[in-house]
Formats: C-alpha cells, sequence, structure tokens
C-alpha cells in the first residue's frame, strides 16, 4: 500500500525511489521517469472489482460495462499520466540571493511543446507550503518556474533534490521523477539584530567601539539631497515633501565623520556574529549610510548603494566557516 | 448527487443490494459534506461511480440508464476537476470527461463483448416481494360479478422480423393451475430459488428444444414486475439462457427477483417442447365429486365417446349450441355448485369462467384437462422511433383450457371463442386488436413512444446475456477457442492505440486563437485570386498589394487590415468588450469581402481569353 504522501501526489515514496538525476538541467523520459498507482488508484481497482462481482451475481451489463470501463481507464491514465510528463524539460534559472531561515525562490525555465496540467514541484525536505501544494499548469512553450525554500546554512547553496510529480488527469497513478539542480543560490547569514564591532581608525581607539545594534547616527541627519530611486523609501525627507520642495533624501553622517568599517563583534560565536553584521548592513543600507566591511580574509572599502550591501552580503555568506572571524593586531 | 439520488427512485431498500447502494449513497453526500481535501473528493467521485454500477445492477432500464450515465460522466468530470483545478469552467470539464469516456469506451466494449461471462457465484437472497397488479395463482371466477379492467402495463414483446404472430399464435401462457377443488383452480407452489438443473445440459436443450438457426423470429420480451417468477412466453420457444427454465406443466420461470422489470430472449424451437408432451399426472383428472352434479352428470355422458379427441368436439358443440354469452358482468356464482349454476342456467361469462367450467367438464369426460391463465392478443405498436412492440396490458389477461390428447399431447382450448360476444369484448376482439398497428393519442402515445425506444434498449442492450455472447465468439472464432485470449490481446492493443494516438496528435496541434483562425480564412479567400503574402511582407502591405491589383477589394481589404491590427495588438483582454467589437467589425468586413471576392473572380475570369 503506498504510503500518505504519495497519496496526496507528495514525496514519500517518490521522494526516496528511482535514481537521481543531476545537472543544470534534466529532459523527463522514459529512462527517469517512475510511475506507482496512488492509493486511490488502488481503491478504484477494488471498486471496478466490486462492480464486476455484483454484474456476474446479477448477471446485469450495467455493472459489467462499468466495472470493465474503470478498469480501461485506469490503463488509459497509466499512459496519460506519463505522458503529462514524459518530454518536459527544465532548466536552472539565474537566482536571486536571500536570507537563511527566510523564504528563498529558485528560479526554473521550463520548456514544453503542449501544455501540462497539474504538476507538482516539491522540494525534499522543504514544509509543504501552499504553493508547493498547488498543482501547476505549464504552458506550451518556455515559462519560468519559482520554487520557494528555505536555507539555514549560509553560503552557495543548492535545493536539494526536487521531485517533479503529476497525478494527471484522474489521480490513479501517481508519476514522478527526482532531479538535484546543480545550480546555487546565494545564501546570506541569517538576520540577527545583535552588537557588532568597529574597527579603529589611525589616531582613536576604536576596537574597544561596540556598535549598539545599528542606532548610531540614525538620528542625526546632516544634509538633503535630490532623491535618488534607488534611495530607501524611509530616508525620505517627508516634511520636504509636504512643503513642496520636492523629493528629496536625507543624508546621514556619522557622529565620528568617518564612514564605520563593520568587523565580527568579538567573543561572539562567529556564525553569530556574521548573522550580526548581516543584520547591521542591511540597516544601514536601508538608512543610506555609508559603511565598510573588515573581515580576516577581505576588507571592503567604505561605500554605499544596493551594490556595496550586496558586495559586503556576499562577503559575509562566503566567510570562512573554520576559525576566528575577529582581526587581531 | 442529485442524478444519483434521483437514479435510487425504484430501489427497494428491504433487498441487501438495494440497502447497499443507498448506504453508499448518503455515505458519498456525507463525505462530500465533509471532505475539504483532494483526498476525500476523490473518494466521493469513486464513490458515486460505485453507486451508479450498483444502480445498474438493478434498475437496468432505458431512463434509469440514462439517469446512471448522466451521474457517471459528472463524477469523472469531477475527478477531472481535482486534477485541474477549480477554475476550469465546466464546459471544458463536460467535454474532457466525454473525451476520456470516449478513449476508454472502445476498450471496455471489447472486454465487454469478449471477455467470457461467469455463472453468478452464489445464491443470494432477492428482493422481497410486493403488492403488484397482474395474474392470480388461483382462478376463482365465480368469486369476480365484474371483471374489472386494469390497463396498467404487464409486458411488451419486440419480434426479430418488427411483424406480429398470426392471431392464434397470440396466446402468452403464464400460469398453469392444475389443482381443482370444485370452485377454483390452484397453481402449485412456486419453487423460490431456482435449483441446479437435473440431468445437466441434455436435460436442459430436451426441456427448452432445439431451437430455430433463424433469428427472425426471435422475441424480446420485457416482463413487468410480478408476483411470480414464471414469465409470459408462447409456449413454443426456447432460450440458451441459464436463467431460464420451462417447467414441466409449461410454465417458463426467469431465475430472476419477480418484482424486477425483466427482459428476456426467446427464440422458436424447431420441435416439440418437452413439456408440451409431459405425460398427466393423476392430478390432471382429479375431480370433486360432491360439486357440480350436473356438470359432472353431463361430462360423464361424454366419457363414452372412445376418442378424447370426440369428447372435446362434442364439448365445443354442445356449448355452441347453449348459447353462451361472454360478458365480463356476469354476477357472482353461488358458492356451492357454481359451475353448474354458469353452465346450466346463468350461461354468461368471461375467460374464466368457461375455461374453468370446460376443463372440469373434461376431467369428467375422463380427458385430463387444466386451466392456463395469461395473456391474450395485444396490441400493436409502431413508434416514431425505436422497435414495433406488442404491448400487452392486464386488461388483456385471459384463462384457456389445455386438454392431453394421446399422440397428440397437451393441446390448448379456448372455450371462450364458443361463446358469442359483445363487439369490443371476448377472445376474437383482443386478437384482431393485436394485428393493427394502434398509436393512440396524448399520454399514452407518448408512453408508447418511449416504450418504443425501451424495447430498442432491451432488444440490444439488455438481451445481451451469456447466450449470445457465446453466439457470437462463436461466430467470431468459429470453435478456435484458444484464440480468444489473443483477440482479447489484440483488441485492446488496438483500443488502446486508438485511444492514445489522437490523444496525442490533439495535444501536439498547435493551437491557434481566434485571430490567427480569422486571419488564416482571410488568407484561404484571398488565394484563389492569385494573392499570396510575400517573405516578411506584413498584412497591411499585403492588403495594400491586394487592393492595387484587385481595387474592388480595396475597401473591405483596408478594414479588415485594420481590425486584425487592433486585434491582435491592442485588445488587452481577449473577452473584453472591444475585442468582441474588433471580432463583429471583423466579421463584417469579412462579410463584404466575400461579396467583393466574387465580381474579383468574375473580371479574373473574363480577363482569361
Amino acid at each position: 500500500m503506498p504510503s500518505a504522501e504519495i497519496r496526496s501526489g507528495g514525496l514519500g515514496w517518490p521522494g526516496r525511489l528511482g535514481r537521481l538525476q543531476r545537472g543544470e538541467a534534466l529532459q523527463l523520459r522514459l529512462g527517469n521517469l517512475y510511475i506507482l498507482p496512488t492509493a486511490f488508484g488502488v481503491l478504484w481497482l477494488g471498486g471496478a472489482l466490486l462492480l464486476q462481482v455484483v454484474g456476474i451475481q446479477t448477471q446485469r451489463n450495467g455493472p459489467l460495462l462499468l466495472s470493465f470501463l474503470m478498469l480501461t481507464l485506469q490503463l488509459l491514465a497509466l499512459h496519460l499520466t506519463h505522458f503529462n510528463l514524459q518530454g518536459l524539460e527544465l532548466r536552472c534559472g539565474r537566482s536571486e540571493p536571500g536570507f537563511a531561515g527566510e523564504a528563498l525562490i529558485y528560479p526554473l525555465l521550463a520548456r514544453s511543446r503542449h501544455p501540462r496540467n497539474a504538476i507538482r514541484l516539491r522540494l525534499a525536505g522543504q514544509g509543504l507550503s501552499s504553493r508547493a501544494a498547488q498543482p501547476r499548469r505549464i504552458p506550451a512553450g518556455t515559462s519560468s518556474l519559482e520554487l520557494d525554500w528555505r536555507c539555514d546554512q549560509r553560503g552557495l547553496q543548492a535545493p536539494g533534490v526536487l521531485v517533479i510529480s503529476s497525478t494527471a488527469p484522474l489521480g490513479l497513478f501517481v508519476c514522478w521523477s527526482r532531479w538535484a539542480p546543480s545550480a546555487r543560490q546565494t545564501v546570506y547569514p541569517a538576520r540577527q539584530r545583535g552588537p557588532v564591532g568597529l574597527v579603529a581608525r589611525a589616531g582613536t581607539d576604536a576596537d574597544a567601539v561596540v556598535a549598539g545594534g545599528g542606532r548610531e547616527g540614525s538620528e542625526h541627519w546632516h544634509d538633503l539631497r535630490p532623491h535618488r530611486p534607488q534611495d530607501s523609501q524611509a530616508r525620505l525627507a517627508w516634511k520636504a515633501l509636504a512643503q513642496g520642495r520636492g523629493r528629496l533624501s536625507k543624508v546621514f553622517r556619522d557622529p565620528g565623520g568617518e564612514p564605520p568599517l563593520l568587523t565580527p563583534a568579538a567573543g561572539l560565536e562567529p556564525e553569530r556574529a556574521l548573522r550580526h553584521l548581516a543584520a547591521e548592513i542591511w540597516q544601514r543600507s536601508r538608512r543610506g549610510e555609508v559603511y565598510g566591511l573588515v573581515l580576516p580574509h577581505l576588507s571592503i572599502p567604505a561605500g554605499q548603494g544596493q551594490r556595496h550591501r550586496d558586495r559586503c552580503l556576499l562577503a559575509l555568506a562566503k566567510a570562512p566557516s573554520n576559525g576566528t572571524l575577529v582581526r587581531h593586531g | 448527487m442529485a442524478a444519483l439520488t434521483a437514479g435510487s427512485v425504484g430501489l427497494d431498500p428491504t433487498w441487501l443490494l438495494g440497502a447497499l447502494t443507498l448506504a453508499l449513497l448518503v455515505l458519498a453526500a456525507l463525505k462530500l459534506m465533509e471532505a475539504r481535501d483532494r483526498g476525500g473528493r476523490r473518494l466521493v467521485a469513486l464513490l458515486q461511480l460505485l453507486v451508479c454500477g450498483l444502480q445498474a445492477s438493478q434498475l437496468p432500464d432505458l431512463l434509469p440508464s440514462l439517469v446512471q450515465l448522466l451521474a457517471a460522466v459528472l463524477a469523472l468530470a469531477g475527478l477531472l476537476q481535482l486534477e485541474s483545478g477549480l477554475a476550469t469552467p465546466w464546459r471544458l470539464l463536460l467535454r474532457q470527461s466525454l473525451q476520456v469516456l470516449a478513449a476508454a469506451l472502445p476498450m471496455a466494449l471489447v472486454l465487454f463483448l469478449l471477455v467470457p461471462r461467469l455463472d453468478p457465484f452464489a445464491a443470494l437472497p432477492g428482493p422481497s416481494a410486493r403488492a403488484v397488479t397482474g395474474l392470480s395463482a388461483d382462478l376463482d371466477p365465480g368469486t369476480i360479478a365484474t371483471l374489472v379492467e386494469d390497463d396498467s402495463p404487464a409486458a411488451r414483446v419486440a419480434f426479430g422480423d418488427d411483424r406480429p404472430p398470426p392471431p392464434e399464435r397470440r396466446y402468452w401462457r403464464v400460469l398453469v393451475h392444475e389443482r381443482f377443488d370444485g370452485r377454483r383452480w390452484q397453481r402449485g407452489d412456486e419453487e423460490e430459488a431456482g435449483p441446479p438443473e437435473v440431468g445437466g445440459a441434455g436435460s436442459r436443450a430436451a426441456a427448452m428444444g432445439e431451437l430455430e438457426s433463424a433469428a427472425g423470429r426471435d422475441q424480446v420480451w420485457l416482463a413487468e414486475p410480478s408476483r411470480f417468477t414464471a414469465v409470459p412466453w408462447d409456449g413454443r420457444s426456447g432460450s440458451a439462457d441459464p436463467r431460464l427454465r420451462v417447467e414441466p406443466q409449461g410454465e417458463l420461470r426467469l431465475l430472476r427477483p419477480a418484482i424486477e422489470r425483466r427482459s428476456y430472449r426467446l427464440r422458436p424451437a424447431a420441435t416439440a417442447l418437452a413439456w408440451q408432451e409431459q405425460p398427466p399426472g393423476p392430478e390432471a383428472l382429479s375431480l370433486p365429486a360432491a360439486a357440480n352434479p350436473r356438470l359432472l352428470s353431463l361430462g360423464r355422458s361424454w366419457g363414452g365417446l372412445a376418442d378424447p379427441a370426440a369428447r372435446v368436439a362434442a364439448a365445443r358443440a354442445w356449448f355452441q349450441a347453449g348459447e353462451f354469452r361472454y360478458d365480463t358482468r356476469p354476477g357472482a356464482l353461488p358458492e356451492r355448485d357454481g359451475l353448474d349454476m354458469f353452465l346450466f342456467e346463468q350461461r354468461e361469462g368471461f375467460c374464466g369462467h368457461y375455461a374453468s367450467a370446460f376443463s372440469a367438464l373434461m376431467r369428467a369426460a375422463g380427458v385430463p384437462s387444466r386451466v392456463v391463465s395469461g395473456y391474450l392478443g395485444g396490441t400493436w405498436v409502431v413508434p416514431v422511433g425505436g422497435a414495433s412492440f406488442l404491448e400487452l396490458r392486464q386488461s388483456d389477461a385471459h384463462a384457456w383450457s389445455e386438454v392431453w390428447l394421446p399422440g397428440q399431447g397437451w393441446q390448448r382450448i379456448d372455450p371462450s371463442v364458443w361463446a358469442t360476444a359483445a363487439a369490443e369484448q371476448g377472445p376474437a376482439a383482443a386478437t384482431a386488436r393485436a394485428g393493427r398497428p394502434q398509436a393512440g393519442s396524448g399520454w399514452r402515445w407518448l408512453q408508447r413512444q418511449w416504450w418504443g425506444l425501451d424495447m430498442a434498449w432491451s432488444r440490444w442492450w439488455l438481451s445481451f446475456d451469456r447466450s449470445r455472447q457465446e453466439a457470437l465468439l462463436e461466430g467470431l472464432l468459429g470453435g478456435r477457442s484458444w484464440a480468444l485470449g489473443l483477440v482479447i490481446l489484440a483488441g485492446m492493443a488496438l483500443g488502446l492505440i486508438a485511444a492514445l494516438v489522437p490523444w496525442q496528435l490533439r495535444r501536439q496541434r498547435p493551437r491557434r486563437d481566434r485571430v490567427a483562425r480569422d486571419l488564416a480564412e482571410l488568407l484561404h479567400l484571398l488565394r484563389p485570386l492569385g494573392l499570396e503574402p510575400e517573405p516578411g511582407e506584413t498584412l497591411e502591405a499585403f492588403c495594400q498589394r491586394a487592393a492595387g491589383i484587385h481595387p474592388v477589394l480595396a475597401a473591405p481589404l483596408r478594414h479588415l487590415a485594420g481590425c486584425h491590427t487592433q486585434r491582435r495588438f491592442a485588445a488587452a483582454d481577449p473577452q473584453g468588450a472591444a475585442a468582441r467589437q474588433a471580432a463583429d467589425s471583423w466579421r463584417r468586413a469579412l462579410h463584404q469581402l466575400k461579396q467583393a471576392r466574387r465580381s474579383a473572380i468574375r473580371q479574373v475570369r473574363e480577363c482569361v481569353p
């Protein structure tokens, strides 16, 4: 008897059975597609046999014909369910980075000669989100698909085993294939508010300075400048806008006068220090502040904007996991 | 669910199968209310299909079958909807479910027609009897003062050659009454379950007789529910159906629950059936000595004649000379010596009186006799559609006698024909009615049209049983039964190919939208004028070029090019009002183009020498 997960068209057996395909692309064909009756299919067969017995016992044509019809529908469904997946091509798309512990979107490109109904895409080990539970319709031609997933590890991560399954058209069989897409997605450290270190500059004693969760300088704006699209809405000078002076952005200036260079806080467990840095960088970037990043293996000079932020976060994602992150000396 | 509920009307809840069907129906309804996920709803669809099948086993007639078919298609559409999403339009779902059904049907028919049928595994209790109108096990005409005309249907029979039988063959026997207590004729007890045939196939063949090879006189019967498993027949036909059994006294019993509407197929036997030559037992001569002394005396007076046939002839002469009248309101006869009263004083009665009195007289004369009740005549109905049939109603009920004549066996004698009758009464009128088509009017007409379809359904569907299947296989394989498995496999393979190839082709065929189809139609219209778009040429440029060649087409072509641009590029919503307006505009312009095109074609022809 197939497991409950097969019944739901989810993973269960399909998640474990069948040869795992690897690579950037997958074409579904006879060699990598597997098919089994669902629990409903087994019940259906039982129903057909029951009607066969009733037909024989009562010597009536109606239940006999319906019983044979149910059996042939099952035979037909075996092929139709297989056809629904056979020939479909999937290819990894270009993924956007995201934070660990938060929802990520893994893009795929699907190519099909004809429309396909009720295709389910589910990543092994991921919870059954509402979108993953919904069957998708893949139109003819090339279309993009988005997989929801979560990852608790930073770095360049692959989403794991993707199970592509379908029970269409009648739900009597589940046909599936297992694929581990090889394209990796950048996962930044999870954002966690907490203390970060600031690198001392010449003439200051600053390794002792500990930023308290990004409050520094947020109250003291220095100037106004014309608002740019890449500027955060949080920095928009609403008062000036209300006074009819146009869209202006507040320019903050660090009280110390020099842009801070963020570094992992001393005394913290390294991964946690990275999580604090990720949150700090995100906050500072939202406020439009200028900052730099200093890690043991690389330093990023002070800057601002989205590209600078992404560069810093990427450095955090790729930071070596062994050894200390605190720079000494 | 509504279709299934409607289809359950007529089920007998006291029967195991009926109760099971209703229980499953209730279960499906409860599950439907409770089901929130796909699995639960799938289960509901399966339960609905099972209920359809169980209903079909109990209500196989045309109307219930149509309701069952509708319910099955809807259940299938529900299953498809579960997979393709709730937003799928119901028309599309219905079309898809019909496509799936059509794809599976050829294979199902192969299996249905060719897979050998099994005998029932065990005798299950049938449905309980309930009050139905019809013939009675006891025939006691003396207690009936007035014969009430019950017009409810009794049976219908269609003939292979679509012609009613000759008048002398319109006696349809049902019950045989052999026990006589001086007043009433009683029938032997009916065994409920059909015991196995004694003596196997050989004795069965003797009982049913050798069947005629020609199927032209096949009879397809549809008998309404009754109290008895005995069903109407002509006494001369046989059947290879194992559910049919001819009793030694000449009753045909169909081993199915009597409260069902039963259908069966008969074929005339080439030789006399065993019941006709079954020698009479002592009961066929038993006559209470204390009742009806004058009848006894008259009968014994004929007993002196050596030849039993001469005694029958004497009785006939006596009846014909006695100025008997056929009357359905003769009044009740006294409890004691009622037949004496009928024969010698009242001399008025209906078929029961005559059959009863004549049979008693024959027994007194030493000729074994009995009373048979059944139907006489019927109404020949030629419906607009469907099969012509002979309709028997309860008002066609009739009783006659059978006497045993050495060397001839049991012979039918209908003493009612010796009495004079009013214009529309009596056996002569009944047989005459059967000879001419009756159409009727109003409700009766509609009912007969429906019954015509019902008869066609019975002839082609209900009567396809094991015997017909064996005949089909014999015709198909000609005794090479070893090839049956191969034939079934080949049939299934062909059915599968026939189902899957069109399915795949339909999927892979690029589906053009409406605008593309309209554009293709436009290009098709212009092609006979020698106008073909060049590679890379836009529609506007092509239309301008065409208008230059055929100025008569200029206006509609300009309009069509504008419409196409608007439909293809400007309409955001293909179903919106703007798109509909553009489509209407396209149609009008296309109509103008077709008119202009005719004159352009004429011009082209005139230019060609």
